[in-house]
């Protein structure tokens, strides 16, 4: 337990570094450190709102997150779910808007199903490349999240543009205001019973089932997984099946949360800054809830600084850089001494 | 033997070294060795798996900085894990695995690894060949030079290594196990070159692990002891086999007792694994299986001998499920698994040892438990989806205990084990229930005297309890010793069939080929 601790304390220490360097660079160009780091602050937790604001970006950047953790343990790097969330919302919009009619709790579940089956597809279409073919699954789940956002924007401007809409960019109808499980805060009971149920279940499901542990060792060795008679190619489809239906079902809770209609390129950060949200969580399920929470603060803050300071947004988009940088030198480093450990020769 | 020539008298040794000590971490690889080789002389160094010899032959070649201590080489202190010295100094290095670049061909991989490559940076074809047609002359002419590294037997390879190390000229050759990938007829013609070497004054230090190897072709011996030089160097006609083989085992004995092993045959069930006419295709290392015929009964170890690279990996995941079958049919227990994925056939009481026990036989970085119930993880559909950790690592313990894995917790990485505990664990897992017949492929090799005793009585064990054994190995006294009846694998085939007791030169004549 205590090399997990050990781990958890250089995680925070190098989200510190990280705040440190984009402080520094913030000095550097001539901002005051002291009011944006006061903003971020307020705009994460104090401020009216903020709090709330942190909770609502926290949910999507979970449920995302949680899909990339699925993937890692069984050794894929699906970091296409920005576009797998797209296709969700944009599956369970086409749902709802469809069936305005309908019963609502039918309409709300057939919407979420919808989302996840277009995430899987999204996400299955690059597995299926890679356990057949061996293509690198972080090219083609990265191309197919641009496809992805071009279905969106598609979409939005095309068969389902809201007619009367004046906006500059393009959006969607509203769906019904009884479809929705949250109002504009993004949070409510039921957005948080939901994705803290997710929650639970992947955790029981990588920790505490026989599929969780076969996606251990087929993340850890193939090889080996495929002499123990374990079919690696099945796993490897369950997987990326897994981790995309999670980033589909983000995208209807989206919709039928704070978004209540689709604008082109919506939460344009999302899905990327999940994937980092995932590997600072060190790829645990409840690692990945607190890096999820941080995280949702930092893009609440985002939106928040504009207020207090002359920052550009973009700016604190460093510190996310910052933070993905040296994680993923930790990451390497990590391995390299390992590797290097294995290889040293002990043998006479 | 005749006079010693070339620049090293017989006054100067031609590798000196004082108090070496080497250590990895906690292990201490080497411990204050002192030695003095005879120039032109053949010198072999024995000691068990982790005693140290593949380190000390790096520390002499430069390869590996010791902690302490010096080396000379004809006289001349070496600058401390400096390659570039040693090999100035006239020492090459033979080493364990082949060091020569598969992709390339025998001219172009000999260029390369030249000690003075031409100035020029440019090379012609035929202006390669030309320059390295003396050099291989002995390993099949000129012809060879344009053969691929990957297409030669392996023999050709290993002849290959040494070519590529006297094309510097060397007077001191290092040869790391040499012997361990040879048939017993290479072996000879190895022993005979390094003997005709010795007689042009080279000096040889060459680390063996069979005694009747060392007998054969060494003047002098050495023995290593978990990192200190427990005996030599000594005449080799002074010292006996017996004193020899205690120097290496060391005076603990070791009380490694067997462990009764169950198997989970019926006794009704006589032929457990059979294969009819089995062909596959090719890999990219081996030739595809040709036509085989094979069965493995209750109570039966059957042998396959063979030169490596001659389809027993074909063979073997083949029988696992991993490579497609082209033509015949593969029954296990009478039914056919043919088509069958491989998890059904491990539901129908297949066990495997795999060739690499570290890449195909655990998961490094996994942890123990897990490693321990991979087989515990396949073909359980329908039941309650949730499992308890407490259990599986609780079975997990139960079953390493048993084997006696020296391990400290469950969760600890696998990779933290030693070569045998490594593959007890692999056992533990294997043997652990329902096993009717067991594929064993190469199961001892580079364990050490007590824990290749340990896996060899395991199997016999498990035969004598009802079970099959189809043991792959390169070690013919192993096969000798625990076979019933025993096939020899040639080109994909199988081309002889004994029944013990064995003919040596029969079975090494049916593995190379050879017409007598």
């Amino acid at each position: 337990m205590t090399g997990g601790l050990q781990r958890a304390a250089s995680t925070v220490l190098l989200v510190v570094v990280s705040f440190l360097l984009t402080a520094l660079i913030l000095w550097v160009s001539g901002y005051r450190v002291g009011t944006v780091l006061s903003g971020i602050i307020q705009g994460s937790i104090t401020a009216t709102g903020a709090a709330t604001s942190t909770i609502r970006w926290t949910i999507p950047l979970l449920l995302i997150g949680l899909g990339v953790v699925i993937g890692f343990r069984a050794g894929f790097f699906n970091i296409g779910g920005q576009g797998q969330f797209y296709v969700g919302a944009c599956s369970a919009l086409v749902v709802s808007l469809g069936w305005r009619e309908g019963p609502v709790p039918l309409v709300i579940m057939c919407g979420m199903i919808a989302a996840i089956l277009a995430g899987m597809a999204w996400s299955l279409l690059p597995g299926y490349l890679r356990v057949q073919f061996g293509t690198d699954e972080v090219l083609t789940t990265l191309m197919m999240s641009f496809i992805g956002a071009l279905v969106l924007q598609y979409l939005t401007a095309g068969p389902l543009r809201n007619p009367s809409g004046t906006g500059q960019t393009a959006a969607s109808e509203r769906i019904p205001e009884a479809f929705r499980i949250t109002d504009s805060s993004g949070v409510s009971v039921t957005a948080l019973l939901l994705v803290g149920g997710v929650a639970v279940l992947v955790w029981l499901l990588l920790e505490r089932t026989r599929f969780g542990l076969t996606m251990t060792l087929v993340g850890r060795n193939p090889t080996m997984a495929r002499w123990q008679g374990i079919d690696v190619r099945r796993v490897g489809l369950g997987t990326f099946a897994l981790s995309g239906a999670l980033s589909g079902l983000a995208g209807a809770v989206e919709l039928y949360g704070p978004g209540a209609r689709l604008v082109t390129g919506f939460s344009p950060e999302v899905g990327f800054t999940a994937v980092v949200v995932a590997l600072v969580g060190m790829l645990s399920v409840w690692g990945t809830v607190v890096a999820a929470v941080f995280f949702g603060g930092l893009q609440s803050a985002i939106l928040f600084l504009p207020i207090v300071t002359d920052l550009p947004p973009p700016a604190l988009v460093l510190l996310h850089g910052m933070v993905a940088f040296l994680v993923t030198i930790k990451f390497r480093a990590v391995r390299r001494r390992r590797g290097g450990l294995a290889a040293k020769p002990v043998a006479g | 033997m005749t006079v010693p020539s070339g620049p090293a008298s017989a006054e100067v040794p031609a590798v000196r070294c004082r108090s070496l000590g080497v250590s990895f971490g906690t292990v201490q690889a080497l411990h204050d060795i002192s030695l003095d080789l005879a120039a032109g002389r053949i010198h072999a160094l024995v000691g068990q798996n982790g005693a140290g010899k593949t380190t000390l032959a790096n520390v002499l070649g430069g390869l590996q900085a010791p902690d302490n201590g010096t080396v000379c080489i004809a006289g001349n202190q070496i600058p401390s894990g400096d390659v570039r010295a040693a090999k100035s100094a006239g020492l090459a290095m033979v080493h364990q695995h082949f060091s020569l670049p598969p992709s390339f061909t025998v001219a172009e991989a000999l260029e390369l690894t030249a000690a003075r490559p031409e100035s020029h940076s440019v090379y012609r074809r035929t202006e390669l060949y030309r320059r390295w047609q003396n050099d291989v002359a002995e390993v099949g002419g000129t012809n060879v030079l344009a053969t691929r590294i990957r297409d030669l037997p392996v023999e050709t390879r290993q002849s290959l290594e040494i070519v590529r190390a006297l094309a510097s000229e060397a007077r001191i050759l290092l040869l790391d196990e040499p012997t361990a990938l040879l048939t017993p007829a290479a072996t000879d013609t190895l022993f005979e070159r390094l003997r005709g070497l010795r007689d042009d004054g080279v000096t040889i230090l060459i680390v063996l692990h069979k005694l009747r190897e060392v007998a054969a072709v060494a003047d002098t011996v050495s023995v290593l002891r978990d990192g200190k030089l427990v005996l030599g160097p000594s005449e080799i006609s002074g010292v006996s086999q017996g004193q020899l083989s205690d120097a290496i085992v060391g005076p603990a004995p070791d009380t490694d007792r067997a462990i009764a092993v169950e198997a989970a045959t019926d006794v009704e069930q006589q032929l457990l694994l059979e294969l009819v006419r089995v062909s596959s295709r090719e890999s990219a290392f081996e030739p595809g299986l040709a036509s085989i015929d094979l069965t493995v009964e209750a109570r039966e170890i059957v042998g396959i001998a063979g030169v490596e690279g001659n389809g027993q990996r074909s063979l073997v995941s083949v029988i696992a499920g991993l490579s497609a079958v082209t033509e015949g049919s593969v029954l296990l227990g009478g039914e056919e698994v043919t088509r069958a994925p491989p998890a059904r056939r491990r539901l129908r009481g297949l066990r495997l040892v795999p060739f690499d026990r570290n890449s195909e036989g655990i998961s490094r970085s996994a942890p123990l438990w897990l490693n321990q119930s991979a087989l515990r993880l396949i073909g359980r559909r329908g039941q309650f989806p949730l499992i308890s950790l407490r259990q599986y690592k609780r079975q997990a313990s139960e079953a390493m205990d048993l084997w006696r894995v020296r391990y400290n917790t469950v969760a600890q990485p696998a990779e933290s084990l030693s070569g045998g505990n490594v593959q007890r664990l692999v056992l533990s897992r294997e043997l652990a229930s329902g096993l009717e017949v067991l594929v064993a492929a190469q199961p001892t090799r580079g364990l050490d005297f007590s824990a290749t005793n340990f896996v060899r009585s395991s199997l016999r064990g498990l035969r004598d309890a009802g079970a099959g054994v189809l043991l792959v190995s390169s070690d013919l006294d192993e096969l000798f010793e625990l076979s019933d009846r025993l096939l020899v694998m040639y080109g994909g085939g199988i081309v002889a069939r004994f029944n013990a007791p064995f003919d040596r030169q029969a079975v090494g004549d049916a593995m190379t080929g050879a017409l007598r």
